[in-house]
């Protein structure tokens, strides 16, 4: 009996300690969330208002350190508002955790088409602001209306209206134009042109080959880098018109000519890609792939504009010298096409401080914010800033001059479905095993096919 | 006997701390882990629903999670019998053979496993380079003719997995074989070797038996580690759908946004280590010989 009591006692014991742990751990939610928002205080005067503002820390943060924080201090001045900055190569798992807990940042500046996907889930679960009210508002500082500082086009698109039904979401942010990238100098020496067709492309791979066994047509750094590739390709072989039938998964829209020339350019590349790619297409390797291109063992690859300065300190065959040119034409006659790369900023549903975040999300069009961001290298879709650039970027960006046309839009948003992979394990990680020569074809096609089919039922919108 | 009041006082309280602790951070999410798996929800969305086994059933039809639970089982059973080959030998080499520089050998094959496998992964990446990568280098001077193996794509790139795991585990298991193997009096070795026993015959009949206990062990934390250690390597490795096991579908599928779904998937793992921890140590049962 006494054993009974004193294993009671012991029980009562542990258990009201596991209370006590329980409501310690209850409240430690919040906890680590207020480490990383010093003060949020709950209904603050408009003058203490303190926001969190999380932005990936790119190439473009790399190449001008402390610009975000810089924009963040132009902003405190203008308008009195704190700024909390956390700004990290590893975004996600930054503030991945504190969301999960229910502690979300006020303005997030991460893009979709991150492995991670972190953008791609707020938007699937409708978990983000509308901003479209920004649009209209006045610049913090200016006397300026938002859209009007925004180039015409750039909100129309599904990259900042994810479900097409006019009201934007996202802000656009950094573009880039996407294309091949290949060695000027190479070019130049052997007195090549840069393929306009497709025809001519496969022309000039037969022709590199002859000269040297080793010299093989294309590469890529990883399957990730087709989107931008993949969007070019049906734009300049479809139009606008395809395009938007493909990017919302149309009925029958991969059974059309127009479908079976893409897979075809597709599968045609592959073979004619340097084997070693697949099996350096990882994230550890895949800056070997990209060093394919410098020691001439590969002529093109898709890429953006960074990757000047992400290969800056790499050695290269001599002479090289980095040349970008659109895709190729479908037909001769046609123009190329060019994937516009655009980053977004965007507000979560629950930020807790809504105001203060649409104004500071309005303050990143002003001609401050634009100024030190363009010190980065990093270009708003704000007119006249395009003119200022410098250098092998001056080059990138005078791609839509020079006749390609511009493409923009991403695959559209649909419900998370079990067994239904993500646009990037149907569509483009099966480039690797078409190089490899595990995938047909033909298998490529109809697994597109089904997955389209299950895509469309679940679209959002 | 019976425990004074205050002893038991006593005890309750030493243990209480640890309980908490495991009771908060172990059984509480593994519970919640289980309760996850039947709901449909995004990782960073409040909004939940209800779907009973439907995760499950969606599970068992999915090929990519079939493929990367074999890839797992294919992992589990090869690299286990290889390190523990190796592991056993290298241990019984080095104690019971005369060999100079034992310290050496040691802590050359203990080396790999304090390496992060971010390292390793770059000293790998370095090994398995295509072009004048340190494999097909010395493959090339052997054969004499340019060896091209593409080891990190299909279809060598399990193999490649393989060979790093083994490479980052032997020496661990060694050291621990080395410490019970030690432990044998060699008086023992002394009279079977008296009584004529070669240098196999004692390893099999005086060797194995005695440190059996301690393989058991091993084998079976050995097989828990692996499920995770298969998917740091191949995540760290090769390319997303290359070779993937079962716990990266778990985070491919919570980047898709598909939180519940991932849970399912931990839940079928979960369940999977337990059960196969608990069939080897069955299968491995002898009857324990003192010494």
């Amino acid at each position: 009996m006494k054993k009974f009591i004193s294993l009671l006692l012991a029980l009562t014991l542990v258990l009201s300690m596991a209370a006590c742990g329980g409501n310690s751990g209850g409240s430690s939610t919040p906890a680590p969330a207020g480490s990383g928002t010093p003060d949020t205080p709950a209904p603050p005067p408009a003058e203490d208002v303190t926001i969190t503002v999380a932005a990936l820390a790119s190439g473009y943060e790399e190449a001008y350190p402390g610009m975000w924080k810089e924009v963040c201090d132009a902003f405190t001045a203008e308008t009195g508002i704190k700024v909390n900055l956390i700004c990290d190569k590893n975004l996600e798992d930054v503030i991945g955790p504190s969301m999960q807990g229910g502690d979300f940042p006020d303005v997030i500046h991460l893009a979709t088409g991150r492995e991670k996907g972190l953008t791609e889930q707020f938007i699937k679960d409708r978990n983000i602001a509308e901003i479209t009210d920004v649009l209209s508002m006045t610049i913090p500082g200016e006397s300026v209306k938002v859209s009007d500082k925004i180039v015409g086009g750039f909100t129309d698109t599904s990259v900042t209206n994810p479900y097409g039904d006019g009201k934007t979401y996202l802000a656009p942010m950094f573009y880039s134009p996407c294309g091949l990238f290949y060695n000027a100098g190479l070019f130049e020496e052997k007195g090549w042109t840069v393929p306009a067709t497709w025809d001519e492309m496969w022309e000039l791979a037969d022709k590199a080959k002859a000269e040297d066994p080793n010299m093989y047509l294309f590469t890529y750094p990883t399957t990730g880098y087709f989107d931008a590739f993949l969007y070019a390709l049906m734009y300049s072989v479809g139009g606008a018109d395809f395009f938007n039938k493909a990017t919302t998964y149309s009925e029958g829209i991969w059974d059309t000519p127009e479908a079976k020339q893409c897979f075809d350019i597709i599968a045609k590349l592959a073979s004619y890609t340097n084997p070693v790619t697949p099996a350096q297409a990882n994230d550890q390797d895949f800056t070997q792939n990209q060093q394919l291109v410098l020691d001439n063992k590969a002529l093109f690859m898709p890429n953006g504009t960074w990757i000047v300065g992400e290969m800056k300190d790499a050695p290269r065959a001599d002479g090289f010298k980095w040349g970008m040119t659109a895709l190729p034409a479908a037909k001769s006659g046609g123009s190329g096409a060019s994937y516009c790369w655009l980053e977004q900023a965007w507000i979560p549903a629950e930020a807790p401080n809504l105001d203060a975040a649409k104004q500071f999300v309005a303050f990143l069009y002003s001609d401050k914010a634009c100024a030190v961001f363009a010190k980065g290298g990093a270009v708003q879709p704000v007119p006249g800033l395009t003119d200022n650039l410098e250098g092998d970027n001056k080059l990138f960006y005078a791609i839509y001059d020079n006749g390609a046309d511009a493409a923009m839009g991403n695959f559209a948003a649909y419900e998370a479905v079990a067994g239904l992979g993500t646009v990037r394990e149907v569509f483009l990680d099966p480039v690797n095993g078409l190089v490899n020569g595990t995938l047909t074809e033909d298998q490529w096609i109809s697994d597109v096919k089904a997955a389209s089919d299950q895509m469309r039922a679940n679209l959002m919108g | 006997m019976r425990p004074s009041k205050s002893r038991s006082r006593f005890l309750a309280l030493c243990i209480a701390p640890a309980a908490i602790l495991y009771f908060l951070f172990m059984i509480l999410p593994t519970f919640n882990v289980f309760r996850m798996s039947l709901f449909e929800r995004g990782a960073y969305s409040p909004k939940e629903t209800f779907v009973g086994m439907a995760n499950f059933q969606a599970l068992l039809k999915d090929t990519k999670f079939i493929t990367s639970m074999q890839n797992t089982i294919l992992l589990i059973v090869v690299v286990t019998i290889v390190t523990f080959f190796f592991a056993i030998v290298f241990a019984a080499i080095l104690t019971r053979e005369n060999i100079r520089g034992q310290n050496f050998f040691r802590i050359v094959f203990y080396i790999p496993n304090i390496l992060s496998v971010v390292v390793i992964a770059g000293i790998f990446s370095a090994i398995y380079k295509p072009e004048n990568g340190m494999l097909n280098s010395i493959l090339s001077l052997l054969s004499g003719r340019t060896v091209m193996v593409l080891w990190k794509d299909q279809p060598m790139v399990i193999v490649s997995v393989i060979i790093a795991m083994v490479w980052q585990a032997i020496g661990y298991y060694m050291v621990m074989y080395m410490a019970s193997m030690a432990a044998v009096p060699v008086t023992l070795y002394e009279s079977a070797g008296l009584d004529g026993a070669g240098r196999l015959t004692q390893f099999f009949q005086l060797t194995l038996p005695l440190i059996w206990t301690n393989i058991r062990t091993t084998l079976t934390f050995f097989i828990i580690s692996t499920i995770n250690m298969a998917f740091l390597f191949v995540k760290a490795m090769v390319a997303k759908g290359m070779a993937d096991v079962g716990l990266s579908f778990m985070y491919a599928q919570k980047d898709a946004g598909l939180y519940g779904y991932s849970m399912a998937a931990g839940v079928v793992i979960f369940l999977f280590s337990f059960l196969l921890s608990a069939l080897v140590n069955w299968v491995t049962r002898r009857e324990v010989l003192e010494m």
